[in-house]
């Protein structure tokens, strides 16, 4: 039997352990100018800043982007950063702002056509692939700011906190707007599953 | 309670969760780490560039800057000399009254309650 691996399939992501007091040297040194200790900082969190992106935008070329700038912003912002800070945090509100101007940019007006943009990656059985299909549609729909806090708190696993602070909105901002995205999106989900 | 759980119907739907896992799925393949890591890198080396770039345009600039405010003080203060010499002269050409104009007004009233006559003195009683 083979197994085929597909490009998209959600698998677990190898992720690089947090060692604080090595990142510290590792920003201090990026900070001196030292071009490979910035390399193993994108390398540390190249992933987190990606989903980060993939959250707010509505496909895998714009988190790219999103990623790059966000990178590139960081670099140019590193000067002024403080060690004792997180730098993670730090970085994914940089990513995000970059996810949301390229959102800003992209308004979405033919909402027929970023569906199929959408879940082009997905090459799943029929009936879920018609429910993914459906379910990105009215994610699409979904207001950026909502779609991002869904999908960073029920699948990144960040807190009303980490997700305010990321994305500039007070803390009860981001509840009601997980509130709203939830209920939405399942009541979406019920209706799809009767139809399919 | 938490406050990730508190408010109402707060509660996550997993199968609702897994979709949007499947939809917003990071690449698996570590090949493509790697290459958007040499991304990451070449982006931020271009715009190194671009910002060394600016870096040269923004002394020229400032540079710039300090020779339009000089030039600015300069001619400010030229104009303001201008104008001291201008109303100088005026003043100047005022009080220089040429001599023959002044039997004119000698001579005539300013108005014609002024003329010699006007108003009649009444005579010895």
């Amino acid at each position: 039997m083979t197994t085929m691996v597909l490009p998209w399939t959600p698998t677990t992501v190898r992720m690089v352990p947090d060692r604080p007091a090595d990142e510290r040297e590792l920003i201090l040194a990026a900070q001196r100018g030292e071009e490979a200790a910035f390399g193993t900082l994108v390398l540390r969190h190249q992933r987190r800043a990606y989903t980060v992106a993939r959250a707010i935008v509505l496909n895998h070329e714009d988190a790219e982007d999103a990623v790059q700038e966000g990178f590139l912003h960081a670099y140019r912002a590193l000067e002024r950063f403080r060690p004792d800070q997180a730098f993670g945090a730090w970085l994914h509100r940089i990513v995000a702002n970059a996810a949301l101007d390229i959102t800003r940019r992209r308004k979405v007006r033919d909402a027929d056509e970023l569906p199929e943009t959408v879940a082009s990656h997905f090459r799943d059985p029929a009936e879920t692939a018609e429910l993914r299909r459906r379910l990105a549609a009215a994610l699409a729909e979904l207001p950026a700011r909502q779609r991002a806090v869904i999908t960073l708190h029920d699948v990144e696993g960040f807190r009303h906190a980490e997700i305010g602070q990321m994305l500039g909105i007070p803390e009860g901002t981001a509840r009601s707007d997980l509130h709203y995205a939830r209920s939405h999106l399942r009541q979406l989900l019920g209706a799809l599953r009767s139809d399919v | 309670m938490t406050d990730e759980t508190r408010g109402p119907a707060l509660h996550r739907d997993d199968e609702l969760t897994e979709h949007l896992r499947a939809l917003t799925a990071p690449p698996a393949d570590p090949a493509y780490w790697d290459g958007l890591h040499a991304r990451i890198l070449a982006r931020v080396a271009q715009g190194r560039e671009e910002g060394e770039w600016w870096a040269v345009s923004e002394r020229t600039y400032r540079v710039g800057l300090m020779a339009a405010g000089l030039t600015l003080i300069v001619a400010g203060s030229l104009w303001m000399r201008a104008r001291a010499i201008e109303t100088r002269m005026a003043y100047e050409s005022q009080i220089e009254t040429p001599a023959d104009v002044q039997p004119v007004f000698a001579r005539r009233g300013l108005f014609d309650d002024d003329r010699p006559g006007a108003h009649p003195t009444p005579g010895p009683r």
